[in-house]
């Protein structure tokens, strides 16, 4: 009994460590294609006369195409798994496989979004395609990949009801709104718009009018990747890997209390506590950094 | 602040493009039945060539829906479209033979039931809500029979329900290693899914034509088809599989380079390594 609580405590370790590597390179990908609330502003840009070398990826939003990348790679290791394939091998299969699927529609979204703006005359930039597509096909990879073990961990060590792919639809929804929840903040409201006041919002006149210069030369996404992977993407990471490990500590930990109902009743807890910790965060910046003097500024 | 969504007239006439996707699909899910007929699995793939007709309907569909400015973004119709239809799919995967047919019917039902709620309930009160609700279900019921027939080589509830094993001598149904016991269903809904929304919604924006967004559909149909004919490799013989792969392949081929001309002749410009061109007044 001890033993394996012991081992489950270990399961989530990792899980949630693989978690928080996951979170990271979600939001680097994803910044890199101008993926989720950043995307309407890069989209809008060259509409009102600012043409830009921004990659636009246009998917779908984080969690629905996260959603898709992890199941597509779980569903795949789970066949392989289904005829014998060592597992790892049938992980690594299934992520990569997975990430060859990503690359296709991001090459396919940048094309047809920025051939839909010829009327505004925003070229395709090619370069921009070959030189950003390796660098977030590589992020995808070790989101889907530790995505896809950590559900592997859970089903077959933690004993989780659900099958592979199921497990892979939840968290790969899960990173997606992590990731875009979290992270997104940083390259969506601020980065596209460091031209502007600091914290006043997008003013309607401004909207379009991101930053296309970098600190030498043009600014492109790579940019934007290394910017993410200072800010953004560890916050994803923190956020993701907290929300695994706590989930699975709480079910390993308290399950047999109450026939399950122990679980419940610390998640419950856990939930007023964020609650608490939350509400004071807020206050605490509203106070030492807010709040907004005019109405004019903040009008978005 | 989301983008404007803007819609090009011309093309194929929607009524017609739905009649060839009714036709396509159903008459690409039941080629499946030679399966049966013949006794061998090689026929699986025209499972999903149904549905890549199916989703090349759909994907004209979704374009029309979200012409009216929906108030939400054009993947939430992908996913209305398969969470509805996977229900309508199920179910009708209960009437044998006749269940492509059934698939349809309940999935134009289904939808019909959900849009009335959202036009008239909730009062959306957009002009073709209901009947482009009603078209996505069972797009998402289509492709999802394909998808499925496809990969099981079966479009009936026991063959992807249920797989027989010996055990010990004696044999007995596996639940767990089955399309739907495995989950695998999740995989084949979100393939579908991102795949039906994908066309319309990378292409959308001014200068966005017919004939380019429905050959990126059909893209990415065929990539979906092509991940579809890698799970048969759980399910089925190495010579059906063999034969999927390859026509997927094809398919996706051809459509993708058909894609990148199609891109090349609508951009503004093709630029390699060129600094930002300044449009004029900046």
């Amino acid at each position: 009994m001890v033993e394996n609580i012991v081992f489950g405590i270990g399961i989530t370790a990792l899980a949630g460590a693989l978690a928080a590597v996951a979170g990271a390179a979600e939001d680097t990908e994803s910044d890199i294609g101008s993926q989720g609330d950043p995307n309407s502003q890069v989209q809008l840009a060259p509409q009102m006369g600012f043409i830009h070398r921004i990659f636009n990826k246009a998917v779908a939003g984080e969690p629905p195409a996260y959603g898709l990348w992890c199941t597509l790679g779980a569903g795949l290791a789970w066949a392989f798994l289904a005829k014998d394939v060592n597992p790892v091998l049938a992980l690594i299969l299934g992520a990569t496989i997975a990430t060859f699927v990503q690359g296709v529609y991001a090459t396919s979204g940048y094309l047809g979004r920025t051939a839909s703006l010829a009327k505004f005359g925003q070229p395709v930039y090619i370069d921009i395609l070959k030189s950003m597509l390796s660098v977030t096909m590589a992020h995808a990879f070790v989101a889907i990949f530790t995505t896809v073990a950590m559900c592997y961990l859970m089903n077959a060590s933690l004993g989780h009801p659900f099958p592979l792919p199921l497990l892979g639809l939840v968290w790969g929804i899960a990173l997606g709104a992590a990731g875009s929840a979290t992270g997104n903040p940083f390259y969506g409201k601020e980065r596209q718009y460091q031209n502007q006041k600091f914290g006043a919002g997008v003013p309607i006149s401004a909207s379009g009018n991101i930053v296309r210069y970098a600190e030498a030369g043009q600014r492109n996404s790579l940019d934007n990747g290394w910017f993410s992977s200072k800010l953004g993407g560890p916050a994803s990471g923190v956020c993701f890997g907290l929300i695994v490990f706590l989930e699975l500590w709480r079910t390993v930990l308290f399950e047999h209390i109450g026939a399950g109902w122990g679980a419940i009743i610390v998640g419950l807890a856990m939930i007023l506590v964020f609650v608490v910790i939350d509400r004071w965060v807020e206050v605490y910046a509203r106070k030492n950094y807010g709040p907004y003097t005019s109405a004019e500024e903040a009008s978005s | 602040m989301t983008a404007q969504i803007t819609v090009t007239e011309g093309g194929i006439p929607h009524n017609t493009l739905m009649i060839y996707g009714i036709i396509g699909s159903l008459v690409g899910i039941y080629l499946t039945y030679l399966n049966t007929v013949t006794g061998t699995q090689l026929f699986s793939f025209f499972g999903g060539l149904g549905a890549i007709a199916a989703l090349v309907w759909g994907s004209d569909t979704i374009k029309r829906l979200c012409s009216y400015g929906i108030g939400t973004g054009v993947p939430s119709a992908g996913m209305l479209s398969f969470g509805s239809g996977v229900i309508a799919m199920l179910l009708a995967t209960k009437f044998g033979i006749a269940s492509p047919v059934l698939a349809l019917v309940l999935g134009l039902l289904i939808g019909a039931i959900l849009g009335y709620i959202a036009n008239n309930i909730l009062a959306m009160k957009i002009p073709v809500m209901i009947q482009s609700i009603a078209e996505l279900a069972a797009v998402g019921a289509l492709v999802m029979i394909g998808f499925t027939a496809m990969a099981t080589g079966s479009f009936t509830f026991s063959p992807i329900s249920a797989i027989p094993v010996t055990v010990l001598g004696a044999s007995a149904s596996a639940f767990s290693t089955s399309l739907i016991g495995g989950g695998l269903i999740a995989a084949i809904f979100m393939l579908g899914s991102i795949a039906l929304q994908h066309g319309f919604n990378a292409c959308l924006g001014p200068s966005e034509k017919q004939d380019r967004t429905l050959t990126l559909t059909a893209e990415v149909g065929f990539l979906s088809m092509l991940m579809i004919a890698i799970f048969s490799f759980a399910f089925l013989g190495m010579g059906a599989f063999i034969v999927s792969i390859i026509i997927s392949v094809i398919g996706w081929y051809y459509t993708y380079s058909q894609y990148i001309t199609l891109s090349k002749r609508d951009a503004a410009a093709w630029l390699d390594s060129k600094p930002i061109v300044e449009a004029e007044g900046h």
